[in-house]
């Protein structure tokens, strides 16, 4: 079922378009890859995705028919987490429990549930016995893990990912791609996640899209047409 | 004790004590969000507001802060603006409050000693309507920390991800813009520009750079902001200096005191460390 559809969008920084009358659908419950050189617009689309860029033209549609009736969720892991302020002065369960925010609003209590959800999300980043520690005395990979941690503790429908695995090494990366392949399979959780990283995982992705940059117009990308795609259904 | 005894000494520590408490809180938050400056700015704005509702016959208290609060917004408006650069706008208010200010105070030449007291305070000198504001703006403030305190923590880490998560980022930014403005136009006259600005960004610095935890940041730089209060009214009272400046200075002894203890500290925790693994 489709999640979330994009068709005929057109944006741009300035004058110029980045984004050329592109469509693609998400289909709700795969692991998704959006790879591509620098510059081919990948986090631009994935925040038109969002709703954070809006359009100059086109339309970006969420289907509530595949979220059987709940709110939809999105977890996101924005690109260069691992540079955020060093300075703010936060332990790393107090991050992680933020996660919980938006589905406590601003008065319920965090129940054992949460505490569960919470405990389990930084165990399976590795970052437990961590959980105590101030954020900024962590390195660039721990402080993309518990990012990762915070995102999941969400309990999101979709969970948006933007070069996840920076700065971790082979191991956490391979533990990484097969923690989300079980949050697909076992929680119908949808992934979507920008990746330069496509050889080393393409095992575990259930669809890519590949872009590329015009090859008339260096910097420039992003036709339906230019658009290739592995493993799945077409970008429509 | 027998400063107590005086009922002008009773007001300043009711009055410090209100912004002993909302100042430090709001400093975190600036400190955070890159805005150390803006109460400084707010002051000078705040001050352009005092001169022209005297030069418009109008209540200089209401509009010194009604116009505080337009600066806050039109600094997060500006800050929408200038997203990489978010000292620009502090800047860019903070010397056109200054011109209106000088401007519209030239306009009225037995202004300036009024102002004098704007830009300087006495907190020994608050009156009750002035102690009334800063305790409403006060209960006000904290209440917003309180009910918001979930979502103005995810709208410091960061504002995308926020925004994502469900918090309404841009009227959660302006209504901190208007609790900005609304605590320096009240506690302005009081303690004067020196003061807020001091009050807001010391106890906030040693918070940041000591604690642990979000939580502990703010009961850290809550009790600083207080101890430096209360004791630098009390200090002046006996040794009879003026309260804004020894309640500064004594806020800069807390804060070079909290970063020479936290290093000690560490190197005392480095060492034990050493010596377990040699």
């Amino acid at each position: 079922m489709i999640l979330s559809s994009m068709r005929s969008v057109v944006f741009g920084y300035g004058n110029e378009p980045v984004v050329e009358n592109i469509s693609l659908d998400i289909h709700a419950g795969e692991f998704l890859g959006i790879t591509g050189p620098n510059g081919a617009a990948k986090s631009t689309i994935l925040k038109l995705l969002l709703g954070l860029l809006k359009p100059w033209s086109g339309t970006v549609k969420i289907n509530q028919a595949a979220l059987d009736g709940g709110k939809l969720v999105v977890g996101y892991v924005p690109q260069q987490v691992a540079s955020f302020n060093s300075g703010f002065p936060s332990k790393v369960i107090e991050l992680v429990r933020s996660g919980c925010y938006s589905r406590l609003g601003l008065f319920r209590k965090f129940s054992k549930e949460q505490e569960a959800v919470v405990e389990r999300s930084l165990k399976q980043v590795g970052m437990w016995e961590h959980r105590h520690a101030r954020i900024g005395e962590l390195s660039g990979g721990q402080k993309q893990r518990i990012c990762i941690a915070r995102a999941l503790a969400q309990q999101p429908n979709v969970l948006i990912l933007d070069e996840p695995t920076t700065g971790m090494d082979h191991q956490s990366r391979i533990g990484f791609y097969e923690l989300m392949k079980h949050y697909v399979k076992e929680h119908h959780l949808t992934v979507v996640m920008v990746t330069h990283g496509l050889e080393e995982m393409d095992s575990y992705l259930d669809r890519v899209i590949s872009l590329e940059r015009k090859e008339s117009e260096e910097w420039k990308c992003l036709t339906t047409s230019s658009c290739s795609v592995r493993f799945g259904p077409e970008v429509s | 004790m027998e400063m107590f005894d005086y009922e002008f000494m009773q007001r300043a520590f009711w009055a410090g004590g209100f912004i002993g408490i909302i100042a430090p809180i709001l400093g975190v938050y600036l400190m955070l969000r890159r805005q150390a400056l803006i109460a400084d700015t707010l002051s000078h704005v705040s001050l352009a507001g005092v001169a022209l509702g005297s030069v418009l016959h109008f209540n200089p208290v209401v509009s010194g802060f009604a116009v505080a609060i337009a600066g806050g917004l039109i600094i997060e408006q500006l800050r929408r603006t200038y997203l990489s650069y978010s000292e620009v706008p502090v800047a860019i208010i903070m010397t056109s409050g200054l011109a209106l200010a000088v401007l519209l105070m030239s306009l009225k030449s037995n202004l300036n000693k009024s102002f004098s007291s704007y830009l300087f305070g006495s907190i020994v000198a608050v009156n009750s309507q002035q102690l009334w504001m800063i305790g409403i703006v006060a209960i006000i403030g904290l209440i917003f920390f309180i009910v918001f305190r979930r979502p103005l923590y995810s709208l410091t880490f960061d504002e995308e991800t926020a925004s994502i998560g469900g918090v309404h980022v841009r009227l959660l930014s302006f209504a901190f813009s208007v609790l900005t403005g609304m605590t320096v136009a009240s506690a302005m006259p009081i303690v004067g520009v020196l003061l807020v600005s001091s009050l807001m960004v010391l106890p906030a610095a040693l918070a940041l750079k000591i604690s642990r935890g979000f939580l502990s940041a703010i009961i850290i730089a809550v009790a600083a902001g207080l101890a430096g209060i209360f004791s630098g009214l009390s200090a002046s009272y006996y040794i009879n200096t003026p309260p804004g400046a020894t309640i500064s200075l004594i806020l800069l002894v807390f804060f070079l005191a909290g970063l020479a203890a936290q290093r000690i500290i560490l190197r005392s925790k480095r060492r034990k460390r050493f010596a377990r693994s040699a």
